[in-house]
């Protein structure tokens, strides 16, 4: 009886939900003309939650995919809880990426006329508990969250089945709703869904973004985990897509920060050991790794690289326990964790099976449950309604979603966006640029970040750095291989955020094999702002730059830091004979985080654990040396 | 005297039935013949086969049946009782419920056909700002660096009494000139700082210093054409979408007006 209740309730709340009629777009972009070469870089957010998410419902929000889209090309909106929201600058793309799982399925329990639950205890219970109060509607979220990471949640909710004709409905309907707002050459929306499977609360989500409109998509259903936890199972489904329709898929990793060592493992989700077939699917399916967001940066950990004075960014509060928080994470299972490293196995597994699943470009979003795709500190709308920023004391309180160990509001970061260097903005010219890892991750700041590599460059090339980069050498995601033994070079460029903060310096970050097998890793400081006082140490550590923050005011000094920072680099240790990879990581000055804006706004007193200075930086997507065969 | 009284149990047994009796009186418990007739009729019964095929896979057998019928039933007393009872008063779920079904009804009321081309451009002639195209610049710039007004004023008026620009210019990877560039590119690129301190410059002379998040620029604009409204077929796309958002909301604040109008609403503190 359970299950039937559940459909029936589900459906019933939609019958009372009208379609909107579409007016707008459809899949055509044939009248936007490509540039030669990706000439400007598009900003957007791959990783969007709206109502339509579970536990974004659950959490309170009350916006809409429309509401989502209008505030990312540049609206005001009304958050849910009362404040109005408004970007600094507009988006030019968004992925809105709900939960596959039980898509719109607290919107229905909550809305489904009482008398279809009553029948049923389980639901019944969360109908009246998200009826009754906002931290009513809170409990079910979390109870939500730990029941699907322990695997106790009703079969009415976790068969995919049961709810394949809601989802139906709800997909049509979000179809057009995205079509609407597609405006190739203006604003890109795509469409997307996030596949969120959470063994014993080991985190392997993944964003799945499609090049094509609804029309082409035909009758494909966004796939859910609750089917299958296994990636390999979600990479069959995207295969299947791409030949049933013609189309093309990609997905997109992210929080390994919070996967327990699962997310970049060296098995299968089954345990065994990965294979060729393995490696080649996902290497196909997954070309970029979303590196940092609101729960937390995926980069670096200290532990794995000691040398690295940055490599805790964004790590506090993520590092300890999963994504539930239900397992403690051991320092050992960081390797299977962190992108660095994962780009490090990646090497190892080139040369032990001849391709490589972790041949990943970068980027960053936000995975907001709030509707509003915000990056900005001190315009951060919270990781979900419930701590919008009408909420004085979001920094402070515990975000435990019911589970034992302390995470607290200031753990979340106000991060991060996708850099696409695309020929035009589009749905084709994005996604495309996607597939070749032309692209990469900021943590909110819009930095423009260029890096080519070639054997071909000289240090004079500087001067006409975009168009000698593409003439002669690859940009960044490409490949270098040959050169005759000598050493690779890089043209790279960082222009300031001129809303936002100037230059600390540009680092090249190198993973190589050495020559017992193992893989290493090396930071090389290789422009830096003020440079005639600031010099390297023995050690190729820089002089920090100065700290301008004024924690009383929330400013800091934009002279401190250079406008742009631009270079000509050759890698000094190269040896021919090793597989390796290069990519950059650029430095902003040092900036207060969102904590210090609330707590100037509320007259808060931060404890003194509260990180309230930090360096937000750019991760470029990294170029690959392979030795000619 | 009084205080005797209170403490009569005839008079509690007395209070409490005149109490009874109000409220039977006060929620108009006038029976009406209609509250005690219930029809399963086909649709019913058809309904409730559906749903018991949809858990099972097969048809209720007859005994099944009648047990989902008794059930309905025996639910149709009890919640037409509460209701005589009013248990449906001063429940925050069911007040909830109430007030969600509500908003749904009037937002479906908002659903209608695509707009005409006259309601958009009544529209976008109602939001003249919005449509607007920005005025359109030619312009040449150079970066002076991070230097004070004082030391970027000297520069300019070395500028113009004919210094050669790229004396001063210092390396910056942005455009030294830009052609018809409407506001939005040129903020895109420079930050809306810059951009909006163009429209004060006086065109065909180097001006300045102009203020961006990288320092300050000495700008010469050379050529300025006005805004003007965009065409409709330019926007249509955008135009659609917002009059569609904006009547939703319109008519969501009017319905909840029309309510509101018919009723007197005080608050304590509040004049």
């Amino acid at each position: 009886m359970r299950k039937s209740l559940m459909v029936a309730a589900c459906m019933a709340a939609l019958t009372i939900a009208g379609c909107s009629e579409n007016t707008g777009g459809d899949d055509s972009s044939a009248d936007v003309v490509n540039t030669e070469y990706p000439e400007q870089v598009f900003w957007g957010d791959t990783h969007l939650h709206t109502d339509n998410s579970i536990d974004a419902f659950g959490f309170g929000n009350r916006l809409d995919a429309e509401a989502a889209l209008r505030f990312a090309r540049g609206e005001e909106v009304t958050a849910t809880k009362g404040a109005k929201a408004k970007l600094s600058r507009p988006l030019d793309f968004l992925v809105i990426a709900d939960h596959s799982d039980a898509m719109g399925a607290t919107k229905a329990i909550m809305e489904a006329p009482r008398i279809a639950l009553l029948t049923n205890d389980f639901l019944l219970r969360w109908h009246d508990m998200m009826n009754e109060s906002d931290e009513g509607s809170l409990r079910v979220t979390s109870e939500l969250i730990d029941g699907a990471a322990k695997g106790t949640l009703p079969s009415s909710l976790t068969d995919p089945e049961q709810s394949r004709e809601r989802t139906a409905d709800l997909w049509t309907k979000h179809g057009k709703t995205v079509d609407q707002y597609n405006e190739p050459g203006k604003f890109t929306a795509f469409m997307g869904f996030e596949y969120t499977p959470m063994p014993d609360g080991d985190n392997l989500h993944r964003v799945v973004m499609f090049r094509d409109g609804p029309k082409k998509m035909g009758d494909t259903l966004p796939y859910g985990a609750l089917g299958s936890q296994d990636p390999e199972k979600l990479w069959g489904y995207m295969g299947a897509y791409e030949k049933n329709t013609g189309g093309k898929v990609l997905a997109i990793p992210h929080n390994s920060n919070v996967s327990n060592g699962r997310m970049f493992a060296m098995n299968k989700y089954d345990g065994s050991p990965i294979d060729a077939a393995y490696v080649k699917t996902r290497a196909l399916r997954e070309p970029i790794v979303e590196v940092t967001q609101i729960k937390g940066d995926s980069e670096a950990h200290p532990f794995l690289s000691p040398n690295d004075e940055f490599a805790g960014f964004g790590d506090a509060g993520w590092d300890k326990c999963n994504l539930s928080c239900t397992k403690n994470m051991p320092p050992e299972s960081y390797a299977g964790s962190y992108v660095r490293e994962a780009l490090k196995r990646g090497l190892e597994l080139t040369l032990a099976i001849g391709a490589n699943p972790f041949k990943f470009g970068m980027i960053g979003s936000t995975d907001s449950h709030t509707s509003l795709a915000t990056a900005d500190e001190n315009n951060f709308f919270g990781k979900h309604s419930g701590n919008e920023p009408t909420n004085s004391q979001r920094a402070l309180e515990p975000q435990n979603l019911g589970t034992r160990e302390g995470r607290f509001g200031w753990h979340y970061l106000s991060s991060g966006y996708a850099a696409v260097w695309a020929t035009s903005n589009t749905r084709e010219a994005i996604f495309d640029a996607m597939m070749r890892r032309e692209v990469y991750a900021t943590t909110g700041p819009r930095m423009q970040v260029r890096f080519f590599g070639s054997f071909d460059f000289t240090a004079e090339d500087t001067a006409d750095l975009v168009k000698t980069g593409y003439g002669k050498g690859v940009p960044m995601g490409g490949d270098l291989s040959g050169g005759d033994g000598e050493a690779p070079k890089f043209l790279i460029s960082a222009l300031m955020d001129p809303e936002s903060a100037s230059l600390d310096r540009i680092q090249v970050i190198k993973g190589w094999i050495d020559a017992s097998g193992k893989s290493q890793e090396k930071i090389y400081n290789v422009s830096w702002s003020d440079a005639d006082t600031r010099k390297l140490g023995a050690d190729g550590k820089l002089t920090p730059v100065p700290n301008s923050v004024d924690l009383a005011k929330g400013t800091w000094d934009n002279a401190t830091g250079a406008p742009e920072l631009v270079t000509f680099w050759q890698d000094p240790d190269f040896n021919a004979a090793q597989n390796a990879f290069y990519y950059v990581r650029v430095l902003e000055i040092p900036t207060p985080t969102w904590p210090v804006y609330d707590a100037l706004k509320f007259s808060l007193t931060l404890p003194k654990e509260v990180i309230k200075i930090q360096q937000e930086r750019a991760y470029s997507s990294p170029i690959w040396y392979t030795p000619s065969a | 005297m009084l205080r005797k009284l209170i403490r009569e149990p005839l008079i509690h047994f007395l209070g409490g039935a005149l109490l009874i009796f109000a409220f039977f009186w006060a929620t108009g418990s006038d029976r009406d013949p209609a509250d005690y007739v219930i029809s399963i009729d086909e649709t019913d019964i058809d309904r409730l086969t559906a749903d018991w095929k949809r858990n099972f896979r097969r048809a209720p057998t007859q005994e099944e049946l009648d047990g989902l019928i008794d059930q309905e039933i025996t639910e149709e007393i009890y919640y037409r009782e509460a209701l005589r009872l009013g248990l449906d008063k001063n429940d925050p779920v069911i007040r909830r419920r109430l007030f969600t079904k509500m908003r749904f009804i009037d937002s479906e009321a908002t659903e209608d056909l695509a707009p005409t081309d006259a309601q958009l451009q009544r529209w976008m002639d109602d939001h003249p700002g919005k449509y607007a195209l920005s005025p359109l610049y030619d312009f040449e710039q150079i970066y002076l660096g991070q230097i004070g007004n004082a030391a970027a004023n000297d520069i300019i008026g070395q500028l113009t009494r004919g210094s050669r620009p790229d004396r001063f210019a210092q390396p910056l990877s942005l455009p030294a000139a830009l052609t018809r560039a409407s506001g939005a590119e040129i903020a895109r690129q420079f930050g809306d700082q810059f951009a909006a301190q163009l429209q004060a410059l006086e065109p065909g002379t180097w001006s300045g210093p102009v203020s961006s998040g990288f320092g300050v620029h000495a700008v010469r604009v050379t050529a300025r054409s006005p805004g003007k409204a965009a065409a409709l077929a330019d926007v249509r796309q955008r135009v659609s979408n917002d009059w569609h958002a904006a009547r939703q909301a319109e008519q969501k604040k009017k319905a909840l007006s029309r309510y509101r109008s018919q009723y007197e609403i005080s608050v304590a503190g509040r004049p």
